[in-house]
């Protein structure tokens, strides 16, 4: 990895953080952004709105060059010009020669951010020619000298007290910063350009193979101003844009506005076929349809969903990175989550390599994408990528490799290592101070010591008192709940006995590998999945259960992805995925166990925080609360209860803790909120961070697993 | 189907107005407008000769030289081919320039639309966006939703960006019933 790259990369988180009027303005748009689109999309059903969109999107990467002839003949037979531009250079070149060419002085661009991904603007400036940016979000970066840090507002890290310094810099005189009154003022200083433009430059949101026409979702009018004013108009549009029908495109236009501001439709969709008429004559229509790696996108059978992408800019809103540090940190040209996939192939890897990184595996963007793509995944396989391009780091190779590998080595050492922090636990089971290099690790969470004993180790001597167990279920600990929270098995096996269910501890069992895997390994985490996959089959188990939704994730997906082209392991992984559930959803929906808790008074007010990888990967939310509420405990709903709590694994130890940090502190403020004494969830990646946080900030709550408030109301 | 029209069309910012004749839908321009007009030549307004009208009504309307009087006018008149009542949408078929600049310049536009004339959303308006096509050859058509408008600055809505200000939809029974018709 490029140390350069890198500072200046860290540099930029560093500002960001240090900026909590982005963060604000960031955190309450996304609260925004939520109920605007919920109300959107009220009757309509997202999900197999987005299919059809994710469907239809890939018959068009599987028919392409049958669609770009299509398309072109339509266009020309209305007498549209068509380019394809193989790259960006390609495309800035047709145009700049076409505007010299035309005697063009300046040009009046509507948005579009395919013309931000190949710099059009700095080509047409180079070549003597003015550019002129009239959306209103578009023309204030341009004035401050920036790039847009979202794609749909892409000036919304910005203040109207910075707008007006601009304007008034146009202007020549103070300008009040009433937004109203800005508004106004771009609207009477962009008025003239589009008169004097002699070539308008928009991008376009769908390109119709069917008739040869584009179709622009707009809001400002800005762009059926710039593209019927000038006398001539180029469209510069990403290849992904194709549709093959007016069906098609009606699609993508009933989604995209209530998916990307939660409108139900924006002001204006215009659709222009060829050359229509302008002043006396005809309009000379350009289509500047743009590959620059879509091709490359296209063929990568890993990546390609993200070519299904509609440019609706919804992985940001919800985004607790994106709202955390903003677009200028986590984007290159394309923002969020979408944006470090498109960089790798538009910008290059290097471009890509610290916003792979970046992302915390939350899967709230994957929720809410409109093209049904999985982001998180493709993001991970990046990672995997730049694993073996650039390496995982010295350290990190060596432990996964020799280390993690080896179960009987990596295990020993981490008993080792409970020996070792005696000096700093100081004999309490969470650590508050390190000392020396380790001190930051410790400066805004209390870490948990390592158990004296592991789960694994006390199993023998756990009574377990079951006569004809309903089934017998092999317990899947995963490394937090069996080296450093070992009370959690404990109450595990004293809840499912109850419920007349053995539970066996199958010692072979190693890590689940997403360490490994989301650092990039991929070759320890098949050897992981391997080593699991035997150990957790042997005994012949009804059930797999799990405390830990990230292995549950791993053994119920990712185990099946990386074995699925070895004929010896790939029907033993679906196997074991078939068998695998949270404990939640095992006493729940399995063993139907709710009564079997029910209490009359109220034990305590329990509010639940929704773990990632439960909520949006297992799809289980429902089930937890419904035991929390059902033995006693008024649970009270949180804000922003399925919002990432910033553990994300490796990522607030070693990759980005400065933001896990703030999306921490997010969660505790909603927790507090709450009034609860309690927060629950399901997951130990959760409590080790939120429990860190509530201690770190000596706040009286507690947090538990649901597992462990259920053994509670047994006593 | 009309009840939900002007609600959803009050909802992004537009106002619907009922009109029962071609006077009254003068009187109301008239009543709202506040400099020239841009009345476009197109068959529904021509058929009841709502020029004569508003001129009668006391409000100076170009027809002629678009480009010249566009950017000084301050309203735009128009016709609708049919709207969708689910988004409160008007569609116009806008190739002819003269339409495009009635639209997009002017601080106002009125439309008049007849009440007849709406589908239930745009999917139910896919033949007709079809046959655009197929009725000629090069096409600008027009979903126009409300006014324009902008959440750029600090994601606060302003209604009124680059093009019209305000919306206004004038309701007239017994104006046009062919959708291809504006």
């Amino acid at each position: 990895m490029s140390r350069a790259r890198n500072r200046n990369y860290r540099q930029r988180v560093d500002q960001a953080l240090a900026s909590p009027r982005l963060q604000q303005a960031l955190h309450s748009f996304g609260d925004a952004y939520v109920v605007a689109r919920e109300n959107a999309f009220a009757g309509l059903d997202f999900e197999a709105m987005r299919q059809e969109i994710g469907a239809m999107k890939d018959r068009v990467r599987e028919q392409r060059q049958e669609l770009v002839a299509e398309f072109t003949r339509n266009a020309e037979a209305a007498g549209a010009k068509v380019f394809v531009a193989r790259t960006a250079e390609e495309a800035n070149r047709y145009i700049t020669d076409l505007a010299v060419a035309q005697g063009v002085k300046k040009v009046a661009k509507s948005k579009s951010m395919a013309s931000e991904e190949t710099h059009l603007n700095r080509a047409l400036e180079t070549a003597g020619i003015e550019t002129l940016e009239t959306d209103l979000g578009e023309w204030i970066i341009q004035l401050a000298g920036q790039r847009p840090s979202h794609m749909v507002m892409p000036a919304i890290h910005m203040f109207r007290d910075e707008v007006a310094a601009l304007f008034s810099k146009v202007t020549g005189k103070a300008e009040s910063d009433d937004i109203q009154h800005l508004v106004r003022v771009a609207r009477e200083q962009l008025r003239q350009g589009y008169f004097e433009a002699g070539m308008g430059i928009s991008g376009a949101n769908m390109a119709i193979a069917e008739t040869g026409g584009i179709a622009l979702v707009t809001n400002e009018g800005n762009a059926r101003l710039v593209t019927t004013l000038p006398k001539v108009h180029v469209a510069l549009v990403g290849l992904e844009k194709l549709v093959p029908t007016l069906e098609d495109a009606t699609k993508v236009m009933r989604i995209l506005p209530r998916n990307a501001t939660g409108q139900l439709l924006t002001s204006y969709v215009t659709w222009i076929r060829g050359a229509v008429p302008c002043a006396d004559g005809d309009k000379e229509l350009h289509i500047v349809l743009l590959d620059n790696g879509r091709s490359a996108l296209a063929e990568s059978p890993q990546c390609r969903d993200a070519l299904r992408c509609i440019k609706c800019g919804a992985c940001a809103n919800v985004c607790p990175v994106y709202q955390t540090v903003g677009g200028h940190v986590f984007g290159h040209i394309y923002i969020s989550a979408i944006g470090v996939i498109l960089t790798a192939f538009f910008h290059g890897l290097e471009n890509a390599a610290d916003l792979v990184q970046a992302c915390i595996g939350c899967r709230a963007c994957v929720a809410v994408c409109p093209s049904d793509i999985d982001l998180e995944g493709i993001i991970l396989h990046l990672r995997e990528v730049l694993g073996e391009e650039e390496g995982i780091g010295v350290g990190k190779a060596l432990v996964f490799k020799h280390i993690m590998r080896n179960r009987k080595l990596f295990h020993s050492m981490i008993r080792a290592a409970s020996l070792l922090q005696k000096p700093v636990t100081r004999g309490e089971r969470s650590i508050r101070h390190l000392p020396l290099f380790f001190s930051s690790l410790t400066e805004w969470r209390t870490l948990p010591a390592i158990a004296e004993k592991p789960l694994r180790d006390s199993w023998k001597t756990l009574p377990q008192k079951v006569e004809n167990p309903r089934y017998r279920v092999a317990f899947f600990a995963g490394c937090l709940n069996d080296f450093v929270y070992p009370e959690m098995g404990y109450d595990l096996v004293k809840v499912l006995n109850h419920l007349g269910v053995e539970v066996l501890f199958p010692k072979e069992q190693n890590c689940c590998g997403v360490p490994a895997l989301y650092s990039g390994d991929r070759e320890t985490a098949v050897a992981l999945a391997e080593q699991n996959i035997t150990a957790m089959l042997a005994d012949q188990p009804d059930f797999v259960v799990t405390t830990c939704p990230t292995c549950t994730m791993s053994l119920q997906r990712d185990f099946l992805e990386l074995l699925k082209d070895n004929p010896v392991w790939a029907d033993k992984a679906r196997q074991l995925a078939a068998i695998t559930i949270d404990v939640s959803r095992f006493i729940v929906d399995v063993l139907d166990g709710r009564a079997v808790f029910a209490e009359e008074s109220v034990r305590e007010k329990v509010t639940y925080h929704d773990s990632c990888h439960l909520k949006r990967g297992a799809g289980v939310w429902k089930q937890p609360r419904e035991l929390l509420a059902g033995s006693g405990h008024a649970v009270v709903e949180m804000a922003h209860s399925d919002r990432c709590c910033g553990f994300g694994g490796s990522y607030s130890f070693s990759s980005h803790p400065d933001i896990a940090k703030h999306i921490l502190n997010d969660k505790v403020l909603d927790i507090e909120a709450t009034g609860a004494t309690c927060v629950a969830m399901d997951c130990p990646g959760c409590i080790m961070q939120i429990r860190g946080g509530l201690e770190k900030q000596e706040k009286s709550v507690r947090a538990k697993h649901t597992i462990e408030l259920l053994a509670e109301s047994l006593e | 189907m009309l009840k939900r029209f002007t609600e959803a069309l009050s909802k992004v910012g537009g106002q619907a107005a009922e009109v029962a004749t071609v006077g009254e839908a003068a009187a109301y321009i008239a009543g709202h407008v506040n400099g020239t007009v841009l009345l476009p030549s197109q068959p529904s307004l021509e058929r009841i000769a709502l020029a004569a009208e508003l001129e009668a009504a006391g409000v100076k309307v170009v027809r002629e030289s678009w480009r010249e009087h566009a950017a000084a006018a301050n309203a735009g008149v128009t016709g609708v081919n049919f709207a969708l009542a689910d988004t409160g949408t008007l569609v116009l078929e806008s190739t002819a320039e003269a339409l495009r600049l009635a639209t997009t310049l002017p601080e106002v536009h009125f439309a008049l639309l007849d009440p007849g004339k709406l589908l239930a959303d745009s999917l139910a308006a896919i033949p007709y966006l079809r046959g655009f096509h197929e009725r000629a050859p090069r096409n600008y058509l027009a979903y126009i939703t409300g006014p324009s408008r902008t959440a750029d600055i600090e994601r606060v809505l302003t209604i009124g960006a680059h093009g019209p200000r305000q919306l206004h939809v004038l309701l007239m029974p017994g104006l046009s019933t062919d959708f291809y018709e504006l």
